[in-house]
């Protein structure tokens, strides 16, 4: 459902999202805010103005893929799915609920839209590379996306995919890294460093971009050209801020995994949005 | 040329082409043990646009089968067990199983025949560990006539599966009117004294020790299982219920595979004096198999010995 920009509306709907996503994951009384935060404007690109989907089809052969391999960012992707009309959008206040079926980590067993079951890092990127794979043998013109983390880039297993799509010339995966620089357990660069990044995804075979992931026209443009690429996969670092958008989180470690235990929290966490004038979309 | 004068690898390749004519999407991934899996050049030379060579990178082969049985291909993956178990087990548990998709994970040289490549490659605990995981089928088959039957099998259901592949040349023990059903073990010879359970690598074993054993005046209801899960329960209960006691045998540890299953149903269904043969919760080492089975007492003249003693006619 490719749409026209319009940047007022887009930054609108950006901030409804910021605030929907902050009051699922607090409804749950736990999540990960940051992570999904930081891939607002990425994703809402993604399936706004980029992706050839349809809701009504969620199996549509010919659709584009995403594969969100940091599978704890699913209510950002839940919240795009109800938002295209996958599924209603009264599914999610029910994140984590028992018996749920949106659970906190992206799942395609039970969520129409999603393309890939994820949550262990480090195996998305392998997966949406037999996918990009799969759709080369089948003569498909889709591109699959991959949507990994910075923290999750410390998982060998990715490299073995990147040597993998370079070595089988999959042009039709496109990988975003969610570059926030922070991990569960502090800075990347202190955890257990990244850089040189754009140099080691060289090093492996892959065209390189880099991006500001909250700027719309860089993102679609960015996007855009590395779907353009011949003969090797892309990857584009997507420079984002975790937390984006909530400023009781916004570039804090501790914006990994919120723990919202009373309606005091609930309220801090509510009230620390910069745009914050929404209804839910589920009440 | 008979089927049973081939390897069970080259079986292995040769039944892969010819899904492959059958069915485009069946798709054989290896992790630079093609040659070893008997794929390369079979399947290489017969189907190129099908084999997909992931390196030595068996986390990333089945991360890439999951992305293939995504999309509707049917992909075959194959490494050492050692590797294609233990080593992905996250991988197989979360993108495989959890996920439920429609990918075959092929453990080759089972326990004791690693033989030479000794005590890190030799796994005894691949059974067990993917008897454990939800949604997962588990599938040792004994002979050619099998393997080919099961390879049919997991090509035709849509079922997240791991089968042990033996690779050299093994003695038949059926033959070309074999049909599979993971849902049933076959009887392999029916007698009312013991009950012997056997699976994949130490059927034809086993087959040897009722032969003895028939000398010796022991009737031995032989059951084997191509499939360790699902398992059926109401043949080894119905046997049990007549012979009143099992001795299992498997190319394993005796903690958590055949003869866990085994326990397991037993306990609960009909409760039976039972005895393990297999390796006793050690690692393996460099060695030929007949001194594995004389070290943890699983060959023929043990299998024998303990049916006697079990049976009571020693």
């Amino acid at each position: 459902m490719n749409q026209d920009f319009d940047r007022q509306a887009f930054d609108r709907l950006a901030a409804e999202w910021r605030y929907v996503i902050t009051d699922m994951i607090c409804r749950a009384k736990s999540g990960h805010l940051g992570g999904a935060l930081s891939l607002v404007e990425i994703v809402l690109t993604l399936y706004w103005r980029i992706m050839r989907v349809d809701p009504k089809a969620p199996k549509w052969k010919d659709r584009d893929r995403l594969v969100l391999s940091k599978g704890h960012a699913a209510p950002v992707l839940y919240v795009a799915l109800a938002y295209q009309g996958f599924f209603p959008k009264s599914w999610l206040k029910t994140l984590n609920e028992d018996g749920t079926r949106l659970p906190s980590h992206a799942d395609a067993r039970f969520v129409p839209g999603v393309d890939m079951t994820t949550g262990s890092l480090g195996q998305g990127l392998s997966c949406a590379a037999g996918a990009a794979l799969a759709a080369r043998m089948d003569d498909g013109d889709h591109t699959v996306f991959c949507i990994i983390g910075d923290g999750e880039s410390d998982e060998g297993q990715n490299w073995e995919a990147a040597m993998f799509a370079a070595h089988h010339g999959l042009d039709n995966l496109v990988a975003v890294t969610d570059y926030n620089r922070l991990q569960i357990d502090g800075f990347t660069e202190e955890v257990m460093g990244l850089e040189p990044l754009a140099d080691k995804w060289r090093a492996f075979g892959w065209q390189v971009f880099e991006m500001d992931g909250h700027d719309w026209e860089d993102i679609y443009t960015t996007i855009r050209e590395a779907q353009a690429v011949k003969g090797r996969p892309a990857m584009i670092l997507a420079h984002t801020i975790k937390g984006k958008g909530n400023l009781a989180v916004e570039g804090r470690p501790e914006s990994h995994n919120i723990k919202v235990p009373d309606a005091e929290a609930y309220a801090k966490y509510m009230g620390a949005l910069v745009e914050r004038d929404f209804e839910l979309p589920y009440c | 040329m008979a089927l049973h004068d081939n390897e069970m690898r080259a079986v292995y390749g040769m039944t892969l082409n010819q899904l492959m004519d059958e069915n485009r999407n069946v798709v054989c991934l290896e992790a630079d043990l093609s040659k070893a899996s008997g794929t390369n050049p079979r399947v290489v030379e017969a189907h190129p646009d099908n084999f997909v060579n992931a390196g030595v990178a068996e986390a990333d082969m089945i991360g890439v089968a999951a992305g293939l049985a995504s999309e509707g291909k049917i992909p075959f993956c194959a490494s050492f067990t050692c590797f294609a178990s233990r080593r992905v087990y996250d991988q197989v548990t979360i993108s495989v199983a959890y996920a439920n998709l429609n990918v075959k994970v092929v453990g080759t040289a089972p326990g004791v025949t690693a033989g030479p490549n000794g005590g890190t490659h030799m796994s005894f605990q691949d059974l067990a560990i993917m008897r454990v995981m939800p949604n997962m089928h588990v599938y040792s088959p004994c002979d050619v006539y099998e393997l080919r039957a099961v390879l049919r099998h997991m090509a035709a259901a849509i079922q997240p599966t791991y089968m042990q592949l033996i690779r050299p040349k093994v003695p038949a023990v059926f033959d070309e009117s074999y049909t599979f059903d993971p849902e049933s073990a076959v009887r392999v010879s029916r007698g009312d004294d013991i009950t012997l359970v056997s699976t994949g690598y130490m059927t034809h074993f086993a087959r040897h020790a009722v032969e003895q054993l028939a000398g010796q005046g022991v009737s031995v209801d032989h059951l084997h299982y191509p499939s360790v899960k699902p398992f059926d329960a109401a043949t080894l209960v119905e046997s049990a219920a007549r012979t009143d006691g099992v001795v299992t045998v498997e190319n394993q540890n005796i903690l958590g595979g055949l003869g866990g299953a085994v326990c397991e149903i037993l306990s609960e269904q009909r409760p039976t004096r039972v005895k393990r043969l297999g390796v006793p919760d050690q690692f393996g080492e460099v060695a030929s198999e007949e001194y594995l089975f004389e070290k943890h007492g699983f060959g023929v003249r043990h299998i024998v010995q303990a049916c006697r003693e079990l049976a009571g006619k020693v």
